[in-house]
């Protein structure tokens, strides 16, 4: 077969061109340590490497997202830890109320105290994380998650609790649950003594003993002292119907409905104390009902109700800032657990994305020393063939 | 004697001249086009005498080319495929630039846009927040414009460089007619014109290399050139005119390759009857995959930024009003009728509004035939169709997310209209507002848990399908624990009792208004949970938070997430490259391997040109030693006479 001389000449530029264009290109992928730089060199890898990249962006966004949660999630407990420590030191000063030797001024400066401890407490439920989002507004609401107005204190967030998601936690407890959620009496019933009682009959002991007979009903126990002689009568208010009736010895249980009662004292004829069913009140309502009690008690009988009452109720509230705390720990858990799936899945995204786009150095060097080769002993054998001429031999 | 003289002479002249085309060859070694020539040599008849046939020498009959016909068109054929599939490779190489991938490309900026939202979810009162989050709704705009420009930019060189070619093209057809007369006219002297063969060969070689023709050989030795299924370009010494216009329907974003021979009024040629040529690649290029970038570019423009505006709507800026429009986008042309049209109507483009047609968004361009009896939409892209039921003035119809509204109706059969809905809108899409006090952060809806809830009911969202002022008043849902199911009833539909099944999400009513919850979590009997409008808006930011849940929207072709509509517009112009490239390097290889042949027969080679110059050298010494005998002959001849 005969060569054309200008051919070869061509085929061998288009060669050493071709080769040379090869090694550029894979200095190039080698520079930028990819294996992919345009669409075109693997679509698919290159759309996995665009993937990747998203999400990975987006888990960096939801962990800073995350981590603000977090840090309002960890303010809130140990604004609750703070709370509880508060609340204990009231619990300590109702305690001492009731020391028989106190007067009626030592008392007051009891109450004193006890109304500074809640005004600090009432300002511990007005927290607000480093955004400005109270720390207990439940599903939201205003700046001010709480009020201090004329008729007690009210909630101003939206009650309820939001859930965690795969990926963040909620940055905000339910205020209502925590701080406005407090049973008042056993958390079943409430004794409360008439006002106006004048013997001292009181309670500070009852409970629910057969749960199926509690009719959530209203009673009222009344007393009539008659001949030396003092018997009860105990009346469903709601119904209008005499339940049960008696002989009163102090410190002797009266059992109806399923609930016993056991109460103590001396009282006058037409004394007589109510029952309801228990409602929940806010913390403060509970504070303010004690500290005033304190302040006003017109006997040692009362004030010893009222105590008893007051301590019970704390106690409930205790328990309500004691599970928002624990509630709180559970919520961090929860993000820490959230945190280290998200840096696995980052982790993995990453591998996935260096599958689909980088290059293998070691097979990348190599290649590229292959083509240097080749590029190199092309230039030699067109250098040699070329010089083969027959003019050469000529003349 | 002087019959030895006569043979020595012609001798003499025959290697001279045979010599002379090697001296040709060699000089044209180089000369695109040029085919090896040589000498045919042929014996003198001899003269009969007594002694038979006395042979009186050489003569050169002619000059040859070697030449293959058929290599000859084929390389042409050849080439001009291969001009095609480079033409299209090169501009979309330039396409696919313009798609950047990673932190600096369009998918990253339209991440970058949803993610802001995220700081604006934690603080809704933060100014800085909402401030970042307009700065990245403007760079993503501006990016979508800067693609659309880019995309623009190319259109326009495709453009100029299908003129220049067009006008190039037709000036080497004037001068192959030209060619051709010269070549009759030498022909009829009997002798054949080589070069002028040749120079004519490598005309139509380049015209191939611009646009496909085929080859007609006439009687008196031209060549007529026809294109496009054999519309002729050059017949005899006449030639046709190419240049550039546009299609039926007066559409500026597609080319046609337009046709006029002797003056005739210009005719648009169909280009998929090309075949090939630069020409062909260009008006490839331009006309499909140019087209199949710019509208999925402009649906992905649409899609994202309608889907804003509607969720902009169901928010509650600061203010307490529903959001306005964050971007604005430009009016979708309304459909262009084709200038063959017998009848007329007026057909507007609007995008569907209930439902939203943001999520049904096809990325092509459509023709809509009216047949008679049915309107016909055929998408572009894949050529599928929809029958536009019903359509007529009075009664608008749905496709692909847009809303066909018909004004005015006389279309008779066959009439067409073409509708180019994503065209405009990347490059004109911008944001409506600057402000950070317009976005519309705050959900219109709230839920709360009833007060004296005991179980572990818990909001796990809770999203608005109205808007602010069209939000339903308060519904109460009230549960029943019944140990083995839940129920619950709604105050707003009575006693009818509806199951409550953990995670499922429960919705204001079946055409998707007003609201939908989900709660998670045991209810107890006698929980309750209320929907109601939400009064204290400041501190929300239900609506950040269902823009942040719009990265999940399968919003491109019912298949991906938001977030990675833009990885597979990259990977759709990656496979249109690969595969233009991997059809350019087949049509380019092919190419050579048919030059190669082609040059097998008529390159010149040097050392056989070489060789050949040695043996008509040592030839032509042969015959100069025979005129010095015959001179002696004549010397001893005319001693002996004077003696």
């Amino acid at each position: 077969m005969r060569i054309a001389t200008a051919h070869g000449y061509d085929t061998t530029m288009d060669n050493l061109n071709n080769r040379q264009a090869g090694l550029a290109d894979l200095q190039e992928k080698l520079s930028a340590g990819k294996r992919v730089l345009r669409a075109s060199d693997d679509p698919t890898a290159m759309a996995q490497a665009e993937r990747a990249m998203n999400r990975i962006k987006r888990i960096e966004t939801e962990q800073r997202m995350l981590s603000s949660q977090k840090n309002s999630i960890a303010l809130a407990e140990s604004n609750l830890g703070d709370s509880i420590d508060n609340l204990q030191t009231i619990r300590q000063l109702v305690l001492s109320a009731g020391n028989a030797s106190y007067t009626a001024s030592n008392r007051t400066s009891l109450a004193q105290q006890m109304s500074s401890l809640r005004d600090e407490l009432f300002s511990r439920a007005n927290a607000q994380d480093t955004n400005g989002i109270p720390l207990y507004g439940g599903l939201g609401g205003p700046d001010a998650s709480f009020t201090d107005a004329a008729g007690g204190v009210t909630f101003n967030g939206t009650p309820g609790q939001r859930s965690s998601t795969l990926t963040s936690i909620p940055a905000a407890l339910d205020g209502q649950s925590i701080w406005s959620s407090v049973p008042t009496g056993n958390g079943v019933i409430d004794v409360s003594l008439s006002s106006s009682n004048t013997g001292t009959v009181y309670s500070d002991s009852w409970n629910v003993v057969t749960p199926s007979s509690v009719t959530g009903d209203d009673y009222s126990i009344s007393f009539t002292v008659s001949g030396g002689v003092t018997s009860y009568t105990v009346t469903n208010t709601t119904q209008s119907s005499t339940t049960t009736t008696g002989t009163y010895t102090s410190g002797q249980a009266i059992v109806f409905d399923g609930i016993s009662i056991v109460p103590k004292g001396t009282p006058s004829n037409g004394d007589s104390l109510s029952l309801v069913p228990s409602t929940n009140v806010s913390l403060f309502t509970v504070l303010d009902t004690a500290i005033n009690s304190i302040n006003n008690a017109s006997n040692s009988n009362v004030l010893t109700h009222a105590l008893g009452k007051a301590l019970a109720e704390i106690d409930a509230g205790l328990s309500r800032l004691q599970s928002g705390r624990g509630q709180a720990g559970d919520l961090l858990n929860r993000a820490d657990l959230i945190d280290s799936n998200q840096i696995a899945r980052t982790n993995q995204i990453q591998n996935d994305r260096s599958r689909a786009e980088d290059i293998d150095m070691v097979k990348g060097i190599s290649d590229f020393q292959n083509q240097q080769t080749a590029y190199d002993a092309a230039l030699k054998t067109y250098a040699q063939v070329q010089r083969l001429s027959l003019f050469t031999y000529m003349g | 004697m002087s019959g030895i003289m006569n043979v020595g002479v012609g001798a003499l002249q025959a290697n001279q001249i045979a010599l002379q085309t090697i001296g040709n060859n060699i000089a044209n070694v180089n000369t695109p086009g040029y085919s090896r020539q040589s000498a045919v040599l042929q014996t003198v008849q001899g003269q009969a005498s007594g002694s038979g046939f006395i042979g009186k020498g050489v003569d050169v009959q002619t000059i040859v080319r070697s030449y293959d016909n058929f290599l000859t068109k084929q390389s042409a054929l050849a080439n001009s495929n291969a001009s095609a599939d480079s033409a299209k490779y090169d501009y979309l190489q330039r396409l696919q630039e313009i798609f950047q991938t990673g932190e600096n490309g369009l998918g990253a900026t339209v991440g970058n846009f949803f993610n802001s939202f995220a700081d604006v979810a934690l603080a809704p009162n933060d100014a800085t927040a909402r401030t970042v989050v307009m700065t990245k709704a403007a760079q993503m705009t501006q990016q979508f414009n800067f693609n659309a420009t880019s995309l623009n930019d190319l259109k326009l060189g495709a453009v100029d460089q299908l003129s220049n070619d067009a006008a190039t093209v037709s000036e080497m057809f004037a001068q192959v007619a030209s060619a051709n007369e010269q070549i009759a006219s030498a022909l009829s002297g009997g002798q054949v014109p080589n070069d002028l063969l040749d120079m004519r060969d490598q005309l139509i070689f380049k015209v191939n290399k611009y646009v496909q023709t085929t080859q007609v050989a006439s009687d008196n030795g031209g060549i007529n050139l026809f294109i496009s299924n054999s519309q002729p370009v050059v017949l005899g010494s006449a030639y046709a005119t190419l240049g550039v216009g546009y299609d039926e329907y007066n559409n500026t974003n597609k080319s046609k390759l337009t046709y006029s021979f002797g003056g005739s009024s210009a005719s648009e040629l169909n280009e998929i009857y090309l075949g090939g040529g630069e020409i062909y690649g260009l008006l490839k290029f331009q006309n499909n995959d140019l087209i199949d970038a710019t509208n999925l570019l402009g649906r992905m423009a649409l899609a994202i930024s309608t889907k804003m505006n509607e969720q902009q709507a169901l928010g509650v800026d600061p203010n307490g009003d529903a959001g306005q429009d964050i971007f604005s986008l430009p009016t979708i042309p309304d459909a262009l009728a084709s200038s063959n049209n017998q009848g007329t109507a007026d057909i507007a483009v609007t995008v569907q509004t209930s439902p939203s047609g943001a999520t049904s968004f096809k990325a092509t361009d459509y023709v809509i035939e009216y047949n008679g009896t049915n309107w016909v939409a055929t998408r572009s892209v894949d050529g599928t169709t929809a029958t536009l039921t019903g359509f007529s003035t009075t009664n608008p119809v749905n496709l692909d997310g847009l809303t066909l509204t018909m004004s005015s109706n006389s279309a008779q059969s066959g009439d067409t209209f073409y509708i180019h809905p994503f065209a405009a809108i990347a490059s004109t899409v911008s944001t409506a507002f600057s402000s950070p006090q317009g976005l519309a952060m705050a959900s219109p809806v709230k839920a709360s848990s009833g007060l004296s809830n005991t179980g572990t009911l818990a909001l796990d969202s809770l999203s608005a399908l109205s808007g602010v002022a069209s939000q339903p008043s308060a519904v109460t849902l009230t549960f029943t624990n019944s140990g083995s199911s839940y129920t619950y009833t709604r105050s707003d539909t009575g006693s009818t009792s509806h199951t409550y099944t953990p995670g499922t999400a429960i919705n204001y009513d079946s055409i998707s208004t007003g609201w939908t919850v989900t709660l998670k979590g045991i209810p107890q009997t006698g929980d309750t949970y209320i929907i109601q409008p939400n009064s204290n808006t400041s501190l929300d930011a239900g609506n950040a938070q269902a823009i942040l849940d719009m990265r999940d929207l399968t919003l491109f072709d019912g298949l991906r997430p938001l977030t990675d509509g833009y990885a597979s517009l990259v990977a759709a112009v990656g496979v249109k490259v690969q595969s233009a490239q991997s059809a350019q390097q087949i049509t380019t290889n092919i190419a050579a391997s048919i030059e190669k042949q082609k040059s097998t027969v008529s390159g010149v080679n040097l050392d056989e040109e070489a060789a050949r110059m040695l043996q008509y050298q040592q030839a032509y010494q042969a015959a100069g030693k025979m005129m010095q005998i015959a001179q002696s002959i004549f010397e001893t001849l005319l001693q002996g006479l004077g003696r």
